[in-house]
């Protein structure tokens, strides 16, 4: 019986782990390779073993650290408004879509441009001249701030993301919402238990699940922004705007640093997974 | 036949129908473009001249493919290296030339093109003496100023006397207001300050001038004139790094006070070509310092109602040492990996003729011509004389800047420097990373 099982489990498996083993695998060791060597785009194919020179670099990159302290905050500071924007969205306004799904619709509507046009839309738009935020705020009030300015461009970013991904946390939570039984809100109803209470006590607490994971998601897309940002502000004034993924970006295209770039992949790549086994077992610990 | 396999039989005949094609489009002549703007018009009327003329055969004729021009040189970058033969020729500019020459091959060009280009621009494509491609498009710097309001400025005694007390003021000596074409960074600093409403509230203008002053490679490029014009270079004879000299300094300093005292909209730390361009067109800008390529739109009234009919255009102002404009030119190289090497090189060859450069000019491009050649389209192509004319007089390569890393040495130059300008840091520490990091990547 044993045997049968563990043949039926194999045979099951292998194909999972053949696919995980060419997609994953083979890049995953490609660039350890890549990330102890010397290496250049003429070398790409037989890479010199140099030792971990390229771990150093990045270590004792100042850049790489502001970039690693800029994709936090702005992963954070996103996370928690789309969520917050998302959760508030879902739960107030989910007498309007009851029974109509337009208005769903016209929620999600920013979630279909793809950022790097959303980045270019927003550098228009917030142009003084070309575009229109700043044009009527000279016309109405005489002034306008300088929204991509060296001390607004990173609000003026975090504001653009918020807008383009609050829709897909506010979906999340709209799921969520619509799973809860009606006869728990019918029971606190009979309890008096109502409005603002009856969310803090029994419907947030039910979506608290879907609240982590929306949270962790959006964190993590969060972290690793690219297409807004660079299309919005390039790397920015100095580097003012420069995320972890624009920093391999630029480190592994326009510095020509291969290495260094994979080996800051490779940091970045054991960071998320400790930070996720992490998560895991913290998780695993609360359920037991 | 059932239903399914008349599919099948359907999907089968697709795809053997598709190898055909694919098989025929690969006797092409593929050449990889610099897509929108006035190339891309340029290369398709001379591809499409070159494929009616009778001696070129069908499998000989010149096919063009164009991707997105958003980090054009990074994605160009990983083909090359990775061997692609997705195209047999693909575009080359001055400083890219020796990151991309180990994956390209050495060009040979038609008798006319020593005298229809000359030695400068030939060499704007040339790498450890071997020519990498036909040059087809120059770049170089215009001063783009508004016509009306210096004359006014000119003939305003009250006017002059505000330009002497804000020179004075804001720059240390009372100036005079000059025409243009004697300007020296004095007076165009003093110009810009003049034109703007935060330092001047009677100016017509919002702005001054408009700095393009984004994080970004070729800034820097329109920024570093003024140092050139100072004397800056990035090494001198024996290699050792100029860079934190007096020249460097006067020139980022120059766009720091400009900046600092409002003389270009506070957003210009993220502003480039298209940026600049419609704050200029806009009519609130008094000067500014633009690519040659912005001649065509800011200079008719059609395309820039604002301020079409009042623009004129003159070299970059001049410093102490001389009036400089970067120049770099674009060209077409062939593909190390390319299949049809031998319809690729022909096409080139014809490139390289004064029929191909002249079809080019007139669909808009830019190439710089010997001045008999440019006679032919002058009344067509004014701008193009100018070009020509600026280039020889005032065009520079800083020493270096066809070197395997200039493009990194420009992405260096462009971080530490905004880092300056925004106030991030000082200059002396842009300046010193700056120079460390470029002795990195001279090794």
């Amino acid at each position: 019986m044993e045997t049968t099982h563990r043949l039926e489990w194999t045979l099951l498996a292998t194909p999972l782990m053949v696919f995980l083993l060419v997609c994953l695998g083979f890049p995953a060791i490609v660039n350890l390779i890549y990330s102890v060597s010397d290496i250049s785009f003429e070398t790409l194919r037989n890479p010199e073993i140099s030792g971990f020179g390229n771990f150093v670099a990045v270590l004792t990159d100042s850049g790489f650290w502001r970039a690693n302290w800029f994709s936090l905050r702005f992963g954070l500071l996103t996370a928690i408004l789309e969520c917050l924007i998302g959760l508030g969205l879902a739960v107030f306004l989910a007498p309007l879509f009851k029974d109509r799904s337009w208005p769903i619709a016209i929620l999600m509507l920013p979630l279909m441009v793809a950022p790097a046009l959303m980045g270019l839309m927003y550098r228009l738009v917030l142009h003084e001249f070309a575009g229109p935020v700043p044009h009527y705020l000279w016309a109405w009030f005489g002034n306008s701030p300088a929204f991509l300015g060296p001390n607004s461009a990173f609000w003026t970013l975090a504001v653009v993301e918020t807008l383009q991904w609050t829709p897909f946390a506010f979906l999340l939570f709209h799921m969520a919402y619509q799973a809860i039984p009606e006869e728990l809100r019918e029971a606190a109803s009979i309890d008096g238990v109502m409005g603002l209470a009856r969310f803090w006590r029994i419907e947030l607490p039910l979506m608290l699940p879907t609240l982590a994971a929306a949270l962790l998601i959006r964190f993590i897309d969060g972290f690793r922004v690219f297409d807004n940002v660079y299309v919005l502000t390039g790397s920015g004034a100095g580097g003012s705007t420069t995320s972890l993924s624009i920093y391999i970006y630029e480190a592994f295209f326009k510095q020509a640093a291969i290495g260094k770039a994979v080996a800051a992949s490779v940091i970045l790549f054991a960071a998320s997974f400790a930070v996720l086994y992490g998560l895991n077992r913290l998780a695993r610990r609360r359920r037991r | 036949m059932k239903p399914v396999a008349r599919f099948a039989a359907a999907l089968l005949g697709s795809v053997f129908a598709a190898g055909l094609y694919a098989g025929a489009a690969n006797a092409e002549v593929t050449v990889l473009g610099w897509p929108g703007g006035p190339e891309e018009t340029a290369l398709r009327a001379a591809a499409d001249a070159y494929n009616a003329k009778d001696d070129v055969s069908e499998e000989n004729k010149v096919e063009l493919l164009f991707f997105n021009r958003d980090g054009f040189w990074d994605k160009l970058q990983a083909d090359l290296a990775a061997g692609s033969d997705a195209f047999d020729l693909n575009l080359l500019a001055t400083y890219s030339i020796g990151r991309y020459a180990p994956f390209m091959e050495p060009v040979e060009l038609s008798d006319e093109a020593q005298a229809l280009y000359g030695d400068a621009v030939l060499s704007t494509m040339q790498f450890d003496g071997k020519q990498y491609g036909v040059p087809t498009d120059l770049s170089l710097h215009f001063m783009y100023y508004r016509k009306d309001l210096i004359d006014a400025l000119m003939s305003d005694d009250d006017a002059k006397a505000r330009y002497a007390d804000i020179s004075e003021e804001h720059l240390g000596t009372a100036m005079e207001p000059k025409n243009p074409d004697e300007w020296t960074w004095d007076d165009y600093a003093a110009t810009a300050l003049y034109f703007t409403k935060a330092v001047n509230p009677d100016s017509p203008t919002r702005y001054g001038t408009v700095l393009q002053m984004k994080n970004l490679l070729f800034n820097i490029m329109v920024w570093q004139s003024t140092a050139r014009s100072y004397g800056g270079d990035w090494m001198d004879a024996d290699g050792k790094i100029t860079v934190d000299s007096e020249a460097f300094r006067k020139g980022l300093e120059l766009y720091k006070k400009l900046y600092d005292a409002g003389a270009t909209p506070r957003d210009s730390l993220s502003y480039e070509f298209a940026e600049a361009n419609a704050a200029y067109a806009a009519g609130q800008v008094a000067a500014m310092v633009q690519w040659n390529a912005a001649a065509a739109d800011l200079t008719n009234a059609e395309k820039s109602p604002a301020v079409g009919e009042v623009t004129a255009t003159i070299a970059p102002p001049s410093g102490p040492e001389a009036r400089a404009t970067h120049i770099h030119g674009l060209g077409l190289g062939l593909n190390k990996s390319a299949e049809n090497k031998e319809g690729a090189n022909a096409f080139l060859k014809w490139l390289s003729t004064e029929e191909a450069a002249l079809i080019y000019a007139r669909a808009g491009g830019a190439p710089a011509l010997s001045a008999d050649a440019v006679s032919s389209v002058a009344d067509e192509r004014p701008d193009l004389v100018q070009l020509g004319e600026y280039a020889g007089a005032y065009g520079y390569v800083m020493n270096g800047g066809a070197s395997a890393n200039a493009l990194a040495i420009y992405e260096l130059q462009a971080k530490e420097f905004t880092g300056y300008w925004s106030g991030q840091q000082d200059l002396d520490t842009a300046l010193a990373n700056v120079e460390k990091g470029m002795a990195d990547l001279l090794k």
